[in-house]
């Protein structure tokens, strides 16, 4: 591992020298965290150190044994699994088009809620509203049934003169369905940002103004620099849950068709609880892990470029 | 503060709602049972346990269910727990993989010493329970694959009903003369892997795998290669749902089949599903049920199928009360009486005398079917090898019916190819 | 980012700034009118699927799957709910949303008030070692639950707790990773100028904490509440593993118990129940999201 924890040094940003008189207390700190690291090591420690173990075993859970194998789990999955190869590539398709897309949306439609008039909370309720179906069959029927042959997405395609195709049925549009799935459940980074412009002290807009700043200056010099820790946080959480996608794809596509919808996640769970390959599907797991932390180390390592911290804000 | 007013509305929501944390000690014998179904099945279920358990005042049957997927993830993580519960509700292209892993209990002590009664069943009932010559689960319900034809769709189409030993090719025709005449497709898609399976038996008198499980049981491609072929000749034409199409619309259950929405006037499932079919099509409608068709000079492709069984399991604390439960849930007419059949025809011929005269309209038809069935069927079929769902979830549909139905290649070369990874899967077990 | 831009603007502006003599569009009345035709179409985009939802548990059973597209039904029946309702073999749904709420609400208290804690420790103390815990948190979301589930429950049963609540409530005694994560993140944005005046009055870093930092970190902690509350209250594979017994059931288990693929499925019925899921959802968002953005327009605005 060892990357993240130099990718978490932005925590400190160097800063640390300088208000070292400011708040160094080993013993508060651990008091504080601590319920954190008892939780870890009573109930987290143990499961994800034995997946570790599992994923150099062909471990099967029915038989409830497993014989050490060194690297020929991951030696299968890399050379010899074309199905393996097929949930990357969509995992990574998903993960480029929903992450954007759910973060543009949802800064979006919280600048645009952000107000006060009339209604505004009937608004952001109906904005919430798609982020919390849930995962219940019936919300699988319900998509299948927008997305078909004479659904709501193709009638109104019809209405504009475009003639919309099988989007479940093709394999070239079938992850998009999930794509525009995920990106209109923006519901959670929009309450985030929310939040957030809550935060955003008022008399900098009050001097922008007086400083004659327009509603476009005011958000590129105030809104968007303020906001960088929640941006910030959301691309991180996005980027993590982007890559462990799985109920919609697990209710809705089944990983159909040709596989184009085979998300990694989707892919380990049937490793691990329809062919009961534990080994097999802790190895994929870890894999996926560290391409993760990857990914997040290299936004933490970023961030000291664009991040504006209020509270580190030296001089 | 608001905030507080809030936490302690919350609070005392908690502190009413709290359920008891732990459930009461018995005295009595437990024996835990746990199934997979529908809110119908739940309903039925529990109350034939509460039947018995007011039979048995001495026995707590203590039950879980679920759907049918949790179902599987649920007990394969309390296998490997140990924590299997006594029975278990079983599925044939499973239980041979929990056979091999020593999870189930023979039950053939329990046939001979009587205290399962199988007086009342014949041997071809029982048989589908049957791994490497032992007993491990028992039949709740016979089951057979079915075509429903919409007689009302016929009728308007003037097409004649075939007679019960119909062909393939007589099947093609019909098809195409029902898209022709009435602009809905014959049926919908045909690519299940019961209808692989079942049609080297119906042509060549073969089984999918070899009867040692370690590899494919047939040598020559070319009837596959055939029936696929006539599935992308009746794909092109209409006669069959496209593939595409039955992708787009997903599994979502036996009511949303074509023939339900009267976009097809044939339809391919279990026997036991006509009952949900007729259902959710309206009772106005009329149906009648037909073997699957067979390959030109071939022998029939039906044959019964337990629907599931109930299996004790080799961590079962219980198994003498698990054996007594389930020779009183197959046997008793009371317990059927209010299971109703809805798990498949009742394998005790006695059980099965017993309902004949309260059956309904859809279930009088399964019935019917299933009497045609046992006279006329192929031989049992040896259980699915440990390796089935792997062969079929990994290599059958995404390496072999996806890409031919998709038209990325022919079914010359993926059928060569399903047979290079399958025996390479079931070699390897 | 063109969108943003374009959108911004009505948001933030519309109306504090009144200047004489403008254009028709750019009046307050028009642009209020505007604002409230675009997002009114926008919303019924957004509301589409529960509208149909909703509209489907009202369909008799021979209707569900024969008029499949219709928001509203020909046939109006209500007996879906009744029937859903009913639940499995006696066991209705008033013990399922008995079970849910009191996990989903007790469940939410305990993650988001140990969350806030352990996050303050993290982004206002200096201890050895934070950063390595800090990045050995992260990781632990980047595991699929899928690969832990058996060791994990290897380990709560030799706890003796299964067929408990205590698997699905004790390990949130230490909060969740992404909220504490986020409440860092608005705590680093909250200037220290007051945590420095406060400990200049002698106040201890608990303090700090419960005087200066929490009050200010109210929408932080009111949005973790609104996501926690739907996480527990949607969550289905732990609750699946642990809880055995029908009694214990909760709503999102049983939803997925009334359906077989194979066999007949009372769907009229798993429409009703899970439009009525979404209920409790519901109202929790209503009323905790006044907290999130009332009170920013209190400067500036009258009536």
């Amino acid at each position: 591992m060892g990357v993240l924890p130099m990718a978490a040094a932005t925590l400190t940003k160097g800063k640390r020298r300088r208000r070292s008189n400011f708040g160094q207390d080993n013993l508060v700190g651990y008091l504080f965290i601590s319920p954190w690291l008892i939780a870890f090591f009573l109930f987290t420690f143990i499961p994800i150190s034995v997946s570790l173990i599992l994923s150099f075993t062909d471990y099967n859970v029915l038989a409830n044994s497993g014989d050490f194998i060194g690297l020929d789990n991951f030696q299968r999955m890399f050379f010899e699994d074309r199905r393996y190869w097929r949930s990357v590539n969509a995992t990574v398709k998903y993960v480029v088009f929903s992450v954007p897309l759910r973060l543009v949306f949802a800064l979006a439609v919280a600048m645009l809620l952000n107000t006060y008039r009339r209604g505004v909370g009937v608004y952001r309720a109906a904005f919430y509203a798609p982020s919390i179906i849930g995962g219940s069959i019936a919300v699988a029927v319900m998509w299948r049934e927008i997305f078909g042959n004479d659904g709501l997405v193709n009638f109104t395609l019809n209405l504009l003169g475009i003639e919309g195709p099988n989007w479940l049925g093709r394999p070239e549009t079938a992850i998009w369905t999930l794509i525009i799935l995920a990106a209109w459940q923006f519901g959670s980074p929009m309450l985030i940002f929310l939040a957030g412009l809550k935060n955003i002290p008022k008399h900098l807009y009050e001097s922008a103004e007086i400083d004659g700043a327009n509603s476009l200056q005011r958000f590129l010099r105030i809104t968007l620099p303020m906001l960088t820790p929640i941006i910030f946080f959301n691309l991180i959480m996005q980027l993590i849950s982007g890559f462990m996608v799985f109920t919609q794809a697990f209710i809705v596509t089944q990983g159909r068709p040709l596989d184009t919808t085979l998300f990694y996640a989707l892919y380990v769970y049937r490793r691990a609880f329809e062919q009961n390959e534990m080994g097999y599907a802790s190895a994929m797991a870890w894999v996926m892990l560290m391409v993760i932390a990857l990914l997040t180390a290299f936004v933490f390592r970023s961030s000291s470029y664009w991040v504006h911290y209020e509270a580190d804000e030296g001089s | 503060m608001k905030r507080s007013k809030v936490l302690l509305v919350l609070l005392s929501i908690a502190v009413l709602v709290l359920p008891s944390l732990s459930l009461t000690a018995q005295d009595m014998t437990e024996v835990r049972i746990s199934w997979w179904g529908s809110q119908n099945r739940h309903d039925r279920t529990i109350a034939t346990i509460e039947l018995y358990e007011e039979l048995n005042p001495d026995i707590d049957i203590v039950y879980e269910f679920q759907g049918w997927r949790d179902h599987w993830t649920k007990l394969s993580t309390q296998a490997a727990g140990g924590e299997l519960p006594d029975i278990m509700q079983h599925d044939y292209a499973r239980i041979e993989e929990w056979v091999a892993n020593g999870l189930l209990m023979p039950l053939d002590g329990y046939i001979e010493s009587g205290a399962i009664d199988t007086m009342n069943i014949s041997d071809s009932s029982l048989a589908g329970g049957m791994v490497d010559g032992q007993m491990y689960g028992i039949n709740l319900g016979n089951n057979s694959e079915v075509f429903t034809l919409d007689t009302d769709a016929f009728a308007a189409a003037g097409i004649e009903l075939p007679p019960l030993d119909w062909t393939w090719t007589q099947f093609e025709d019909i098809a195409n003369a029902i898209q022709e005449t009435l602009d809905i497709h014959g049926i919908g898609v045909l690519t299940s892997d019961q209808l692989w399976k079942s049609y080297y038996m119906g042509c060549c008198d073969q089984w999918a795998y070899a009867a040692d499980g370690m590899s494919l049981g047939y040598e020559d491609d070319q009837p596959l290669v055939d029936y696929y072929n006539m599935l992308l000749r009746l794909q092109e034409s209409g006669g069959m749902q496209s593939y595409e199409d039955s992708v787009a619309r997903g599994d979502q259950g036996v009511e949303a089949q074509l023939i339900v929405t009267q976009e097809a006037a044939m339809a391919y499932h279990w026997s036991n599903q006509i009952v949900a079919v007729w259902t959710a099509s309206g009772e106005d409608r009329n149906f009648v049920m037909y073997p699957i068709p067979r390959p030109e000079g071939g022998q029939s492709q039906n044959y019964i199928k337990p629907s599931m069984f109930f299996s004790v399991t080799s961590q079962a604390e219980q198994p003498d009360e698990a054996a007594a439960f389930i020779d009183w849930f197959v046997n008793s007419v009371e317990a059927n009486e209010i299971l109703a059949a809805e798990r498949g025809v009742p394998i005790s011929s006695v059980v099965r005398d017993a309902l004949l005269p309260n059956l309904g309209a859809a279930q009088a038809e399964m019935f019917n079917y299933l009497g045609i069935i046992e006279m006329d069927n192929s031989p049992i079929r040896p259980a699915d090898p440990a390796a089935h769902a792997d062969v079929i979830n990994n290599v059958f549909v995404p390496e072999f019916v996806e890409p031919v139905m998709y038209g990325m290649i022919s079914p010359e070369e993926a059928a060569s190819y399903l047979r290079e990874e399958a025996n390479r899967i079931l070699g390897a077990q | 980012m063109a969108g943003i831009e374009a959108q911004a603007p009505a948001g933030l502006s519309a109306p504090r700034v009144i200047r004489p003599a403008l254009p028709w569009y750019q009046r307050p009345m028009a642009r209020t009118i505007f604002y409230h035709a675009a997002v009114g179409v926008t919303c019924f985009f957004m509301l589409y699927p529960i509208m149909w939802l909703v509209g489907s548990s009202f369909k008799p059973p021979d209707e569900i799957w024969t008029n499949q597209t219709a928001i509203i039904p020909k046939e109006f029946y209500p007996q879906n709910y009744p029937n859903g309702w009913a639940g499995f073999g006696g066991i209705s749904f008033t013990t399922f949303y008995r079970n849910s709420l009191f996990y989903a609400t007790l469940g939410t208290i305990l993650s988001v008030s140990a969350s806030s804690v352990v996050a303050y420790g993290f982004a206002r103390v200096r201890f050895r070692g934070r950063r390595i815990w800090f990045a050995v948190m992260l990781v632990t979301l980047m595991l699929p639950t899928q690969v832990q589930i058996i060791p994990q429950y290897i380990v709560f049963k030799q706890l003796g707790w299964l067929n408990t609540f205590y698997p699905l409530l004790l390990p949130r005694i230490g909060g969740s990773a992404f909220f504490i994560f986020m409440i860092i993140q608005f705590i680093r944005s909250i200037p220290v100028d007051l945590d420095e005046a406060a400990m200049i009055d002698g106040a201890s870093k608990f303090g700090i904490f419960l005087r200066v930092i929490l009050p200010q970190l109210t929408p932080a902690i009111i949005t973790a509440a609104i996501f926690s509350f739907y996480w527990t209250w949607d969550e289905f594979l732990v609750p699946l593993i642990y809880l055995n017994s029908p009694e214990l059931y909760l709503v999102s288990l049983a939803l997925r118990t009334f359906s077989d693929p194979s066999g007949q499925t009372d769907w009229g019925a798993i429409f009703a129940m899970s439009a009525l899921s979404l209920l409790p959802v519901f109202v929790i968002f209503i009323s905790f999201q006044r907290y999130l953005v009332e009170g920013i327009s209190t400067t500036g605005l009258k009536g």
